[in-house]
Parts: structure tokens; C-alpha cells; sequence
């Protein structure tokens, strides 16, 4: 213990600046009183006696301690993901409850909601999927051949940015999977893919219908015509 | 809005529409289709909204953004009104001197006129651009005065009296009698006379009828439907309201895909607007005839454009072809009678009513009247969309509207009739456009996509995207179609490797015949026909490939990269650009690749300067060795 070198705050007890810090972490991650931290501690240190690991030098038990308030925080906190991975999961099956109302449980609009949900979510999670299945009362194997037999549909989430690459017929014989390629190598992914940082999702269709732009790419929605492969890196790099 | 009640009610409102518009009153129009969308046009349309505030002249001239006016190449177009002066490729910074110069002096900006390549004169009027002039714009003429989302736009233009007539004097039985003699064929690709068509579901047995509108169009390089859809959707429901009262339907449906978002939202609002002014809904303009439409979105599926695939998709099931021991005209949607027609069919029917069968029978050949919108895309000159009466030959499509082929290549071939169609080359210019005379050669009209190739383009290649589209594509329910498809493909990518024997082309020839015949629905039974006709009039190149060489240099494993030594004036750029550091030079040092590390992604070929032209692809011929290393260049004097 060097108690000696650094100052002391008072906080119902005398502690030094490194304890304080720690402290005031522990805090941070647990949202408990600082009274509570330093009781807890007690308790923590009572285990230790009867334990009889009383021999050890208080550093040691004040990081053994650490570690356990730490351990616990980090418990706390993965709780409050799962609550808010639940909550989440609440609010897109109420988009679905929406959607589907909309539609007034029709079975025959079932692609129509399937749409309007990816409109909304950009993504198809699962249990939105078997949401749908349970309120049109439709198998969710049948749900899942409508969603992996449309190209509209996605069944993992995309990335940030969506950049498509025309292969269309006259973008084709204009050199579109030369533009393809490059992309596939600067984004390091193969087109229908995404990027492990969620940050681009590639994609390849088959006319965007302006033709007389050949070839083309798209990048969140904005055009670059005429393109050459040289170009390529540039275009993606304007994104960030 | 009070609801029309008779033919006459809508003449009335179309005089008060008309009477409250000044036809002297300058009005700027924006295209504002896809194409246009793609090259900029939002940003010229509020350029010109700040100029004309900045002159406070806002209220002076109307601004409309219509639908697209086809010539997509030269985008994003203005029309000023009146005048109809034309200017292309107008970009933000010029909506000052439009509006100062041409609004407010009457003056014309020469700059942004159409200049005519072969005699460098500048053309003021859209309707004198040879692109335009040599066309018969029936359908898509009105795209560019109209505001798709302005109803009264279109009544203003005599919309819906075609519906008026119908409705307050003719009967079911006239109605069909007449489509039935205009001759009529449906636009989607196979040709069905459409009064026949319509005629089978109206006598089908059963009360509940529907009509469907087909804008799936999932034809690369064709966009011909969206363009009306998106451009001139009341002149689609027109033709659809009066379809349906000949049929005796009280239900539609229109599929569009969800990859066309502008026509899915101009549709919707068009339909919204007939429902306020009572041109759908209950008892129609008082003649006592029901109709009422909704719009499904396809989520994006090829094989779903087929019809009874289509079907299936409105019921709310995968979209996949069923087979059709019975007619879906007599059983389709929900096994009630279903009359499906292209978007394109459904729009020509008012001008039949309007200026009758027989004025419809005075346009195209004998087999196919009227008129038909082609994409012209690819290697041309003008990329965009045409409509010509039917029988005009290819030639004066391509060079005639089209302009000819860029950077003075040469023609190749022209593909019709989209990834089911055929490769025409350049011996049957001359014939005519119609459903017969492309099926005689082994191609057909299909929805109207028309991409021109050059020398440039592989034949081999071109086979090979197509077969890999249809394998894509195909919905796997029968086997000659999912099977056969995959393996042409494999054969085909062997033939672009260079890998493979004639006994290859023979099997390829085998397979093709075998899914046409065997296959369930029409995309399997057509889907040889890119390989069928480019094997029919292109062996040479097939042959060609199976020695080692791609005559078009497209093939990847059958090219070589080289910088001629000769030429080469080391300016950098292509060792600057290689993605690999395949290139290796410096200063006044001849660049060399390396043939191990190249990737042949035709960098190199694009960025070098045409004045050098130093980098070669080289195919078939045996590649000159390098030169040694450190090589001075050979300066041009």
C-alpha cells in the first residue's frame, strides 16, 4: 500500500487517488452507491477470512476484489443487453402486428407484408418470420420458401452501405463484371455479401434500367454511370 | 372532388381544366424518369425552382416533371414551353442562363442543343432530333407533356374519353369485337392476339372474372413498361378499366415490381385519383359498371413474370409456374377466369377505341399491327427507348434512330427479344420488325429489348450470361429446365476457358433440344435460344474458342495483357493504376506486365492513353517476349 505518497479523499473513509478511481469505475459499471461498493467489499473480505485467505497482502485482495466487482458489472450488463435484445424483439413484432393488421391477416398478402417489413427493417429477422407464420396461420416453411425464393429478401442483416453492380445485358457488353470484379476486390467480399463490419453490403442485379448509363454502379442509392474499373476504388472510397 | 357521374361530366371538367390553363404561359418541363433520375434531373428541377425565385418569376412559369421521354442517352432533358425548345444534358449550372436568357430575352442557349453528328447542325425542336423524328411515338408521346401524378394532366390531353365512350355507348360485345378486329397482339413477348385472349375469359364459365396487368418486367436491358408505368400510368388503367368491361371482370390486379419504386408510387397515386373522381369504384361515370384495382408488388423473381407464376404470386404463394392443362384464362387467379395482358397491350386499347380498328390496322405489317416500343440499348450511339410503327427494318432502328455504333466499331449482332431471345447478326438487317419475321430467324419480339453488340463483344460470352440469367433465374420445379441449364453453363464456361472439344458443342446442342421440349413453362422452353442462334449463325467464334483464342478478346482465360514496346512512351499511368503491381517501369523506361500476376482486369488497356494505344490484349496468337529489363522508350516525334 502506498498510502503515504498520495493524497487521501474523504469518503466516509480515507482512500488514495487509485482507489478512488477504481471506485468511482465501479460505479460506473454496477450504478451502485459508493457506500454499497465499499460494504460489499466487507462482505467480500468476510468471505475471505472464514475462507482463511486472510494471509494474503490487502492489494492482492483489494484486485481480487476489483475483479469480482468487475465480473459482476459485466454480468449486470450482459442482463441488460438480453432486456434490451428482448425489448427489441418486442418492438419488431409489434412492427409485424402492424403490418399485418394493415392487411387485415390476409394469407394472399403474404408477400405484400413480407415486403413492407423488409422495407422497414431492411433485414428479415427470424422471429419476425415466425411472428408472420403464426398470425396468418401460414407453415413456416412456407413463410421461408416465399423469403429465400425472392432476391427482395434478407435473411442476415446488410451493411451500412449498399453498393449494386448493373450486370444487365447492355451494361454487361459494356464491361459491368470487370466493375464487379474490382469491387469484389476492394471491398474483399464476393457480390451477395457483407462486410464483417456491417459497413457494405455488395450486390449484383440484372438491369437498373438506365441502360444508356452503362456501365453502372450504385452506392446508396446514388448513381455513377459510365464507369471503368479504374474508377471503381475512387467511388467506394467516398463513402465512409 | 365531386365524383363524375356521366361521359359529359368529364367533358365538362376537362373544358374548366383547360380553360383555367393558359397555353401561352412559359412552362419548363424536367424528364424525370429512371434515366434521367440517374443522370442528375432532381438537381436541375430545384436549380430551376431557386433561379426562377431569384428572378421573381415564380408564378410567371410552371415547372412539370414528367415521365421520361425516351432518349435516356442525352439526359437529363428540358423542354421550354411554349417553343419546345429541347435541351439536353442540362445540369444544375445551367438553369441560369435557361432561365435568363431563354425565359426572359426568348433567346436559345446554343450550347445545350442537340448538335447532329454527321452535319454539326444545331437542332432547336425535340420533334426535328433524328432520334425522335424517324420514330411513331403513339404511346410514349404523351409521357413528356404529362405530370404522372396530375390526373388532370392527362384528362387535359383527352384522357379517359376512350373510358367515356365505352361506357355511355358501346357494349361488352362491341368492345371486344373491335380489339378483336384490330388485330391486336399481346406486347409481353409471345404475341397472343389479345381479343382472342379476352374473349375466351368473358365466355369462361363463372361470375367472379379478373384482369391483371403485367409490369413484372425482368428483361435485362428492357424497361419500356416501367417507362409508361412510371411516366403515364391513366393511359394503363384506362385500358384496363375498359378491358375489364368487356370481360365482365369487377376486380383487377397490376404487378409491378418493387425494383421499379416510382412506378409502384405513381400507380398507387393514379389509382388513388380515379377512385376521388369516380373513374373506379362503384358504378363508374353512371353507367352502373363496377371496377376496382390493387397493386401487387413482386419481390423480385424472374420466372414470376411468367403468367401463371404471376398468378400464384397474387394468391400470395411462390411465385412458380403451374401447368396448364386448362387455360388461365379460363382458370387463374384462384381458378376464376383471368385475363393477363403486358402493360404495353393494356395502354394501346384506348387508341383503338378512340380512332378505331381500322385506323389501328393502317400501321405495321400484315401479321402485326400498330406500333411497338423497343430499348435500345448497348453498343449505340443513342441509348434509349423507340416506338416504331411495326415492320420497320432493324438497320433503321440501329443507325436510323439509333445513330449507328460508337467510336466507329463494327455492328456484330443485335440481340431481340431479352434472355429467352436471339442473336441476329448482321446478314438480316433488313428485316422487318414483327412477331413473325423475328421468330423466322430463330429470335423473337419478346417484351422489345434490343441491345446492339459490336466487334467488341463475344458471342461465346454473351451465350454464356444469358444461360447463367435463365440457371439463375429458374425456379427449379422441373428438372430439364434446372438441370439442363446448369450443365450448358458448364459447358459454356469451359468454352470460354478454352477447355473445351467439339464432342462439347455436340452434347450442348443435345441439352438444348432436350430442355426446350421437356421443360414446364416458357422460361425453360425458349431459354436455348441464345445458344441456339449464336451456334446457328456464330460457329466461327465457338470453333475459335476451342482452338485458344477469343476473337473478340472478352474471354479472360484466352487473353493476354502486353504493352507494345514500341509504342510505349512510359507515362506511368498504368503502373499507377494496376491493382496487382503487375506492371513494372519507370521514367523513360518501357512498362512490362507480369503474366503471373496479372489479373487481367483491363486497367491497363483502359487507362493508356489513346494517342499511345501501347497496351495490346492478345488472343490466340503466341505473345511477343518481353523486352528486357530497363528498356529505353522509342520517343514519338
Amino acid at each position: 500500500m502506498d498510502m503515504e505518497k498520495s493524497k487521501s479523499k474523504y469518503v466516509g473513509v480515507r482512500i488514495t487517488d487509485k482507489q478512488a478511481s477504481v471506485l468511482s469505475r465501479l460505479q460506473k459499471d454496477s450504478k451502485l452507491s459508493k457506500t454499497e461498493i465499499l460494504l460489499q467489499g466487507l462482505d467480500f473480505l468476510d468471505e475471505f477470512y472464514s475462507l482463511g485467505l486472510d494471509k494474503q497482502p490487502l492489494s492482492e485482495e483489494l484486485s481480487a476484489l476489483e475483479n469480482e466487482a468487475l465480473h459482476h458489472a459485466a454480468e449486470l450488463k450482459r442482463v441488460r443487453r438480453r432486456e434490451e435484445a428482448i425489448r427489441e424483439m418486442v418492438r419488431e413484432l409489434r412492427n409485424v402486428d402492424e403490418i399485418v393488421d394493415k392487411y387485415q391477416c390476409d394469407k394472399s398478402a403474404a408477400i405484400q407484408i413480407l415486403l413492407d417489413l423488409q422495407a422497414k427493417n431492411h433485414w428479415l429477422p427470424r422471429h419476425a418470420l415466425m411472428w408472420v407464420s403464426e398470425r396468418l396461420d401460414i407453415p413456416m416453411s412456407q413463410i421461408l420458401h416465399l423469403a429465400t425464393f425472392y432476391k427482395t429478401f434478407y435473411l442476415k442483416p446488410r451493411g451500412k452501405h449498399l453498393v449494386t453492380v448493373c450486370l444487365g445485358t447492355a451494361c454487361h457488353v459494356r464491361g459491368g463484371p470487370r466493375i464487379l470484379d474490382r469491387a469484389e476486390r476492394v471491398l474483399g467480399i464476393k457480390a451477395g455479401e457483407t462486410t464483417e463490419d456491417l459497413k457494405f453490403t455488395l450486390e449484383s442485379v440484372n438491369c437498373l434500367g438506365c441502360c444508356a448509363l452503362g456501365p453502372v454502379i450504385v452506392v446508396d442509392g446514388s448513381y455513377h454511370g459510365k464507369m471503368s474499373s479504374s474508377k471503381v476504388e475512387k467511388v467506394l472510397s467516398s463513402c465512409t | 372532388m365531386n365524383k363524375l357521374k356521366s361521359a359529359s361530366d368529364l367533358e365538362e371538367l376537362r373544358k374548366r381544366i383547360l380553360s383555367g390553363r393558359d397555353p401561352k404561359k412559359p412552362c419548363i418541363t424536367v424528364c424525370s424518369g429512371t434515366g434521367c433520375q440517374a443522370t442528375g434531373c432532381e438537381k436541375v428541377s430545384a436549380a430551376f425552382q431557386e433561379e426562377l425565385k431569384n428572378q421573381k418569376s415564380s408564378d410567371k412559369v410552371d415547372i412539370r416533371r414528367t415521365g421520361c421521354h425516351g432518349f435516356c442517352e442525352k439526359g437529363p432533358v428540358v423542354i421550354i414551353y411554349p417553343g419546345e425548345i429541347c435541351y439536353l444534358q442540362v445540369r444544375p449550372e445551367d438553369t441560369s442562363d435557361i432561365v435568363t436568357q431563354t425565359m426572359m430575352e426568348g433567346e436559345i442557349v446554343d450550347r445545350l442543343l442537340y448538335v447532329d453528328p454527321t452535319t454539326g447542325e444545331r437542332i432547336v425542336h425535340e420533334s426535328e432530333i433524328p432520334f425522335y423524328k424517324n420514330q411513331k411515338r403513339l404511346l410514349l408521346g404523351n409521357n413528356r407533356k404529362i405530370d404522372p401524378k396530375s390526373i388532370d394532366d392527362y384528362i387535359a390531353l383527352n384522357g379517359y374519353s376512350a373510358l367515356a365512350k365505352t361506357l355511355s355507348s358501346l357494349t361488352p360485345e362491341q368492345v371486344l369485337e373491335e380489339v378483336k378486329k384490330s388485330n391486336l397482339r399481346g406486347r409481353g413477348g409471345a404475341g397472343f392476339p389479345a381479343g382472342r385472349k379476352w374473349e375466351t375469359t368473358r365466355n369462361a364459365p363463372g361470375d367472379q372474372k379478373y384482369v391483371i396487368v403485367n409490369c413484372d418486367e425482368g428483361d435485362p436491358g428492357a424497361y419500356m413498361d416501367r417507362s409508361l408505368m412510371e411516366g403515364n400510368p391513366h393511359m394503363v388503367l384506362e385500358g384496363l378499366i375498359i378491358g375489364a368491361y368487356a370481360i365482365g371482370a369487377h376486380e383487377g390486379f397490376i404487378y409491378v415490381r418493387q425494383e421499379y419504386p416510382l412506378a409502384v408510387t405513381n400507380t398507387a397515386s393514379a389509382i388513388r385519383q380515379c377512385e376521388e373522381y369516380g373513374l373506379l369504384g362503384e358504378n363508374i361515370l353512371g353507367s352502373g359498371f363496377d371496377f376496382k384495382i390493387k397493386i401487387h408488388r413482386g419481390a423480385g423473381a424472374f420466372v414470376s413474370g411468367e403468367s401463371s407464376a404471376l398468378m400464384s404470386a397474387i394468391e400470395g404463394r411462390v411465385g412458380e409456374p403451374r401447368p396448364k392443362y386448362v387455360h388461365i384464362s379460363v382458370k387463374g387467379v384462384w381458378d376464376k377466369p383471368s385475363n393477363l395482358n403486358n402493360v404495353e397491350t393494356w395502354a394501346t386499347v384506348p387508341f383503338i377505341i378512340t380512332n378505331g380498328s381500322d385506323w389501328f390496322n393502317s400501321m405495321g405489317t400484315k401479321g402485326s399491327k400498330g406500333t411497338k416500343i423497343f430499348s435500345l440499348v448497348g453498343k449505340v450511339n443513342n441509348t434509349g427507348l423507340v416506338e416504331v410503327p411495326m415492320g420497320m427494318t432493324l438497320r433503321e432502328i440501329i443507325t436510323k434512330i439509333g445513330g449507328g455504333i460508337p467510336n466507329g466499331r463494327k455492328f456484330k449482332a443485335v440481340q431481340t427479344g431479352g434472355p429467352s431471345g436471339g442473336c441476329i447478326p448482321e446478314k438480316f438487317l433488313d428485316l422487318p420488325v414483327d412477331f413473325d419475321e423475328l421468330a423466322k430467324v430463330g429470335s423473337m419480339m419478346g417484351s422489345g429489348g434490343m441491345i446492339v453488340m459490336d466487334e467488341d463483344t463475344c458471342m461465346v460470352d454473351t451465350a454464356k450470361y444469358f444461360t447463367g440469367f435463365l440457371a439463375d433465374e429458374s425456379c427449379g420445379k422441373c428438372i430439364p429446365c434446372r438441370e439442363g441449364l446448369r450443365q450448358m453453363y458448364k459447358i459454356l464456361t469451359a468454352v470460354t476457358a478454352g477447355k473445351a472439344t467439339q464432342d462439347d458443342i455436340k452434347r450442348l446442342e443435345d441439352l438444348s433440344e432436350v430442355v426446350r421440349d421437356a421443360s414446364l413453362c416458357a422460361l425453360g422452353q425458349t431459354s436455348p435460344n441464345p445458344v441456339l442462334s449464336t451456334l446457328r449463325y456464330f460457329r466461327d467464334e465457338y470453333d475459335a474458342h476451342i482452338k485458344g483464342s477469343c476473337p473478340a478478346k472478352v474471354c479472360k482465360d484466352l487473353v493476354t495483357y502486353y504493352i507494345d514496346p514500341e509504342k510505349c512512351q512510359a507515362c506511368g499511368l498504368c503502373l499507377k493504376n494496376c491493382p496487382v503491381g503487375a506492371i513494372s517501369g519507370k521514367k523513360e523506361v518501357v512498362h512490362v506486365i507480369d503474366p503471373e500476376k496479372c489479373i487481367k482486369c483491363d486497367t491497363c488497356f483502359e487507362v493508356c492513353p489513346d494517342k499511345f494505344n501501347a497496351v495490346a490484349k492478345i488472343s490466340g496468337e503466341a505473345v511477343p517476349p518481353a523486352v528486357p529489363q530497363g528498356t529505353k522508350v522509342k520517343r514519338k516525334r
